[in-house]
């Protein structure tokens, strides 16, 4: 296998706050392969957002320590110059953020914010970026691209602004595409519509792709690989297929146990992880999940934080990894 | 609004024919008077005789000096005016960069500074800093004169010795409040979630800052700038007085004092006219920077 396009090793974010400093994301490795779509799943607060903001030093450095490394294409983006950082911005990374409302500037027309992205990285006169920017528009799905660049903001729908934010994160051919709870704000139709869009581009130009969501029917649609995140730690990661049809860690089955079955019709009540997840400021010493956990089999549970282990390779070459001391096939 | 302007000024204790007429007069003379000034009849009638010429410009004439209302207003506008656009530049000099600093850095040493400024700004007396003024830059160093006025074109560079120091203390105190709306709004607009996107697309910290937060920093800035104006062109009364700035706070001051009723409704009804044209200037403006106002 070649170098993966992205290398994370032992990232962590520590954010201090009123309450004391809160330990946000604790150890996080993982790698993403060309043309690969890694999903990230997991309860709000667990830490998705802030582990790839890190990754593009997006966070307010005067709260933010990030520590690790995570390597584009060998480079290291955590200790690369703030000069370097911001050429990587777009050509090498591109982010689409959650909120399609409130990510782009109101007083800017669509145009204007596609181009100065453009010229942000390379000579390139106004009228050809303008041209590349209706192009781009044109790619992801808008109707008349050339007018929709003189729009502002607001006179577009929720969806059309996501995919004018998406056109902004693909508009300097990223090598890697960050999309942040990107189709969460949408409706449904909307969200398949973009989803394709986005394996689309990917097939085209063999994009590498990082999925943060909490939607496990997205994850199912797209993702080649699983990252569950909880409490700032990677729990249980592996292949779409391991991760979703065999569930080491008990946090994984409860939220697959959450998902509510369309087909049963009724008075069901639905099924739920109960408690919520622990405070980044507050960290159980042992299992993070233990507080919640139904199972705690093991007495190492409350005291010791287990390492993320092998459990099985069964969907290919891809390790199904998982953290917790529950032996496979424990009860649930 | 005009009822209002008239029946304020009704309220001003005092008898004008008297004052004009001094201690020593016999009746006589002040009942012409007082048939001349239109004073002896009703209320009603005098309101609606006053409005009706208001209407067609004419505001009367002055009790006192006899000239008609709109010359007097007339004569002292341009020092008024000169004053209040000098005083919003100088408060819009200290306020902007003093309020993006604070923002940029918050709690930072720049921002105590800046903030422990502007509320001694805010808090200290406009009489009281104009005196120290006057006494450290006209008296000590005598680098600046006490006051008057001259008009530019007559002599330039008097015009400006003469504005410096009354520019600088109505300045400083709009210039403090200011300051404190520019801190809030580029500290709202930087935590924005667009800012974020602008920084992700690779775009220089300069561009992101002028186009993404000071730009969107804007709105808020045009409004508390117009009421500042607003408050500054209807005649900062204290600091006329002290600078002898022949402005309309001081004519207006005048008026009360002889109560000129015609003088004083003139000039109650022009500041309130002002105060109206600068919010729809204000209005206006704020449909060509943002355009989610726009139709």
């Amino acid at each position: 296998m070649s170098a993966p396009l992205l290398e994370v090793e032992d990232l962590r974010v520590r954010l201090r706050t009123p309450r004391g400093p809160a330990e946000v994301v604790n150890g996080l490795s993982y790698t993403v392969g060309r043309g690969e779509t890694v999903a990230v799943v997991g309860e709000s607060g667990s830490g998705k957002s802030v582990s790839v903001l890190a990754l593009l030093g997006l966070l307010p450095a005067r709260v933010a320590t990030v520590t690790g490394s995570a390597r584009l294409d060998g480079e290291d983006l955590l200790t690369m110059s703030p000069e370097r950082l911001r050429e990587v911005r777009g050509p090498g990374v591109g982010m689409v953020f959650q909120d399609p409302m409130t990510s782009l500037n109101p007083v800017l027309t669509i145009g204007r914010q596609l181009v100065e992205g453009i010229r942000a990285h390379g000579e390139v006169s106004k009228a050809a970026a303008r041209e590349q920017a209706a192009g781009l528009l044109a790619e992801v799905g808008l109707p008349d691209p050339q007018r929709a660049l003189d729009r502002y903001p607001h006179e577009l729908s929720g969806g059309m602004r996501q995919r004018v934010v998406i056109a902004i994160a693909l508009s300097n051919n990223p090598a890697l595409l960050i999309a942040d709870e990107a189709t969460t704000a949408l409706d449904v139709t909307v969200q398949a519509q973009i989803l394709d869009l986005v394996a689309e581009l990917q097939s085209e130009h063999g994009t590498g792709v990082i999925w943060i969501t909490h939607d496990l029917g997205v994850v199912a649609g797209i993702a080649d690989r699983v990252l569950v995140m909880y409490g700032g730690r990677c729990v249980e990661d592996g292949t779409v297929d391991d991760v979703l049809e065999r569930p080491a860690h008990p946090y994984t089955r409860g939220l697959l146990g959450a998902l509510p079955d369309l087909a049963q019709v009724g008075d069901g009540e639905l099924a739920t992880v109960p408690g919520v997840p622990p405070a980044p400021t507050d960290l159980p010493p042992g299992c993070v999940f233990w507080p919640r956990c139904p199972v705690r089999s093991d007495p190492r549970c409350e005291t010791e934080q287990p390492p993320l282990a092998v459990v099985g390779t069964s969907g290919g070459t891809l390790p199904h990894r998982a953290a917790t001391w529950c032996e496979e096939g424990s009860p649930r | 609004m005009s009822v209002i302007v008239f029946g304020l000024v009704q309220l001003v204790p005092g008898d004008p024919i008297r004052l004009a007429l001094g201690t020593r007069f016999d009746q006589e003379t002040y009942d012409a008077l007082l048939a001349r000034s239109g004073l002896d009849q009703p209320l009603v009638q005098q309101y609606v005789t006053w409005a009706g010429r208001a209407l067609t410009g004419d505001l009367g004439v002055s009790f006192r000096s006899g000239e008609t209302v709109t010359s007097l207003i007339g004569e002292r506008l341009p020092a008024t005016l000169t004053l209040a656009f000098a005083s919003i530049l100088v408060a819009l000099l200290i306020a902007v960069p003093l309020g993006t600093l604070s923002a940029l850095r918050p709690r930072s040493v720049v921002d105590r500074v800046a903030t422990v400024l502007s509320q001694i700004g805010i808090s200290v007396p406009e009489f009281w800093m104009a005196i120290v003024l006057i006494l450290v830059f006209a008296g000590t160093l005598g680098w600046l004169p006490s006051g008057g006025y001259v008009p530019l074109t007559e002599d330039p560079g008097g015009w400006a010795q003469r504005l410096l120091l009354p520019a600088v203390v109505t300045g400083v105190v709009s210039g403090s409040v200011i300051t404190r709306f520019v801190r809030s709004s580029v500290l709202e607009a930087l935590g924005a979630d667009h800012v974020r996107t602008a920084q992700a697309k690779g775009l220089p910290g300069r561009q992101v800052f002028t186009w993404h937060v000071l730009r969107n920093a804007l709105l808020p800035l045009v409004t508390v700038t117009g009421v500042q104006l607003a408050y500054l062109l209807s005649g900062v009364v204290v600091v006329e007085i002290v600078f002898a700035w022949p402005g309309l706070g001081q004519l207006a001051l005048q008026a009360v004092q002889s109560r000129d009723y015609p003088v004083l409704q003139g000039a109650i009804l022009l500041f309130a006219v002002v105060f109206l044209l600068i919010n729809l200037v204000v209005d206006l403006l704020y449909t060509a920077i943002d355009p989610r106002i726009r139709r």
